[in-house]
């Protein structure tokens, strides 16, 4: 190749036109570096500057969000932790004895155990019966996505609205559930749904799930539908039963699918509040009482800035796992 | 052995129905009783008269709403801040994801990371420090403040959302744009946001329903009535007044209205925004 040739080539970042023109993209790539090591990475690097210039232009609000609105919290989050800071008065640095104080509490224990069980039921439930709804909006039936609408719709409402309506369906006195099973004469006692020590977190629990189904079918039912129907038809063929064809075909090929839903879900659930602060305030006697809530009531509440920062830290190392996990994941298909 | 498969096929089929009828009823309950409770009168709400469906039909708890609460002012600010949001997520996540996915500089694999997690940090982390960092800007009580802190969470998911798009647009076209004098802001505008239509019906869904939806932030930096969203306000009438369900669930089924239309407008391309990866469930 000619000098000539060079120099068209290397122009290449610069002008597209020679691009399209020298035939399918990456055909020539080979010959330039072999051929113009040194012009092509000075050409480049006045062009990657203009490049990157503009790239920083245009990330400025981007990054001014996560830096101001999220980072900087973030870590002022941690040193407010370490200090006795109340609304409205200047804090003393003091170590980790908010922590320790903590872990020597009773209520924080329970909301500890609590916040487990809560997640795990929850996201257990909204598996199972997201996957149902999924299978059943996979089979071939008429009307499909009419019913398809109306079992995602719960995922459009405001889980504050949500909460209100449940609150109000599990009243004592008026709600619908006591109504419903006294007019059928299912019992004939009042049920306290949520003052209930033994049934209040079954209750908020039943909240969420109805609330956060709706996002696992959805997921699920994409996957299922990505499925080459081929690989029915050949298990088929050799013989599969409906039972083996899912086991070792629908699940195997949803795996990916189940794990990052599972995972994002996971972060929602536990650290969503707004649940138990409308249905029961963490009541009866801190019986569904949870992380977020009690890092809620410590910090506004009681206006403990800093033991509230710590409350909501303490179970962050947790969260840290399934994030870089995730991170990992939801980058893979679009970056390098 | 064919056979029997068809035959449990069969079987499931039926037995998807049955559960479908169930799920139906599950899903659908809540929404019911709500409207139904709407449309009592308080005489039917309360009490050993109460019923399980409006025997008398009326509209008086929507002129209660309507007449004696600040509702109107909540949906006006609501609407305020949902759109403050929707319209500068849209403009920053295009032009952030556009840097991203199409040209080069150090750090952008670095800064791809660092929105994803940003988006993953959950907003029960950071609301604390976020309300001092709200005070010492007196932006408490403002649209703005609200408008500035959903930004949080709806920038990095929007900006993550649209370079995962905006790569999926061949390179050619816009190579084609600039041979043609298009500079780099023009192409983004002329060629790859006319082509990434659904991606930018998701982020102006996510946008709105997500800042409509909001409550913890808006809880934590409001106070005044002038500036009270929807979801703030509804929950205070349980707290002021036990005896306030039927203008209360009026009150919710209209405030599910906007994120509820919008999710029927754009369900087709949400749904596949979903499987991309991640949406608050």
């Amino acid at each position: 190749m000619g000098r000539r040739a060079l120099t068209w080539l290397t122009a290449r970042a610069d002008n597209p036109r020679v691009a399209i023109s020298a035939g399918p993209r990456g055909a020539y790539r080979d010959d330039v570096l072999v051929q113009a090591p040194v012009l092509r990475r000075r050409r480049r690097s006045a062009t990657a500057r203009k490049e990157s210039y503009l790239a920083w232009g245009l990330l400025t609000p981007t990054l001014l969000v996560i830096l101001f609105l999220v980072a900087y919290p973030f870590f002022s989050a941690i040193y407010l932790s370490l200090q006795d800071k109340m609304v409205g008065a200047p804090g003393r640095l003091v170590g980790l004895d908010n922590y320790l104080s903590l872990f020597r509490d009773e209520v924080f224990l329970r909301t500890a155990w609590n916040s487990v069980v809560y997640t795990v039921v929850a996201v257990a439930l909204k598996f199972v019966l997201g996957l149902t709804m999924a299978l059943i909006l996979d089979q071939p039936r008429r009307f499909n996505n009419v019913f398809r609408t109306l079992l995602f719709v719960p995922w459009a409402v405001p889980v504050v609205i949500v909460s209100l309506n449940w609150r109000w369906i599990f009243d004592d006195l008026s709600g619908f559930l006591n109504n419903f099973l006294i007019t059928f004469h299912i019992t004939s006692d009042i049920i306290s749904w949520l003052a209930d020590p033994r049934l209040a977190m079954a209750c908020v629990i039943a909240v969420v799930v109805w609330s956060g189904t709706p996002f696992y079918s959805m997921t699920f039912l994409a996957g299922l539908q990505a499925i080459p129907k081929e690989l029915y038809e050949a298990a088929e063929i050799d013989g599969a039963s409906l039972g083996q064809q899912f086991f070792f075909i629908t699940i195997p090929r949803l795996k990916t699918i189940f794990l990052t839903t599972v995972m994002l879900s996971t972060i929602w659930t536990a650290t969503n509040l707004q649940f138990v602060l409308i249905l029961t305030r963490g009541g009866p006697a801190s019986r569904t009482e949870i992380f977020p809530h009690l890092a809620y009531t410590t910090a506004l509440g009681a206006r403990r800035l800093g033991m509230g920062a710590a409350v909501s830290l303490v179970f962050f190392p947790l969260l840290v796992v399934l994030i870089v996990l995730l991170t990992r994941r939801m980058l893979r298909p679009a970056d390098e | 052995m064919v056979r029997t498969t068809s035959g449990s096929r069969r079987l499931l089929k039926w037995v998807g129905n049955g559960l479908l009828v169930v799920l139906l009823v599950w899903t659908l309950l809540p929404f019911y009783w709500m409207i139904a409770t709407s449309l009592k009168a308080d005489r039917e709400i309360y009490g050993f008269e109460a019923t399980l469906y409006p025997h008398r039909p009326t509209l008086a708890a929507y002129g209660r709403l309507f007449g004696t609460t600040p509702f109107m002012k909540y949906v006006r600010n609501s609407t305020i801040i949902a759109v403050g949001n929707t319209l500068l997520s849209l403009a920053f996540g295009c032009l952030g994801a556009y840097a991203l996915a199409r040209l080069r500089f150090p750090g952008r694999s670095l800064i791809a990371r660092g929105l994803v997690v940003t988006y993953l940090v959950p907003p029960a982390l950071l609301f604390i420090p976020l309300f001092a960092v709200m005070s010492t800007l007196r932006l408490i009580d403002t649209h703005q403040g609200l408008i500035l802190a959903y930004l949080s969470f709806s920038v990095p998911f929007s900006t993550w959302l649209l370079m995962g798009y905006f790569r999926s647009v061949p390179l050619e076209l816009e190579e084609a744009a600039l041979v043609d004098g298009c500079s780099r802001l023009g192409s983004l505008i002329r060629v790859i946001l006319p082509m990434s239509l659904p991606a930018l019906a998701v982020v102006t869904f996510f946008s709105f329903t997500q800042s409509w939806n909001e409550f913890l932030y808006a809880n934590v930096f409001v106070n005044s009535v002038e500036v009270r969203t929807i979801t703030t306000g509804l929950s205070l009438f349980i707290v002021e007044d036990v005896f306030f369900w039927g203008p209360m669930m009026g009150a919710s089924f209209l405030s599910t209205l906007p994120p509820l239309v919008m999710y029927l407008i754009f369900q087709r391309w949400v749904v596949k925004g979903l499987t991309l990866g991640a949406v608050k469930g």
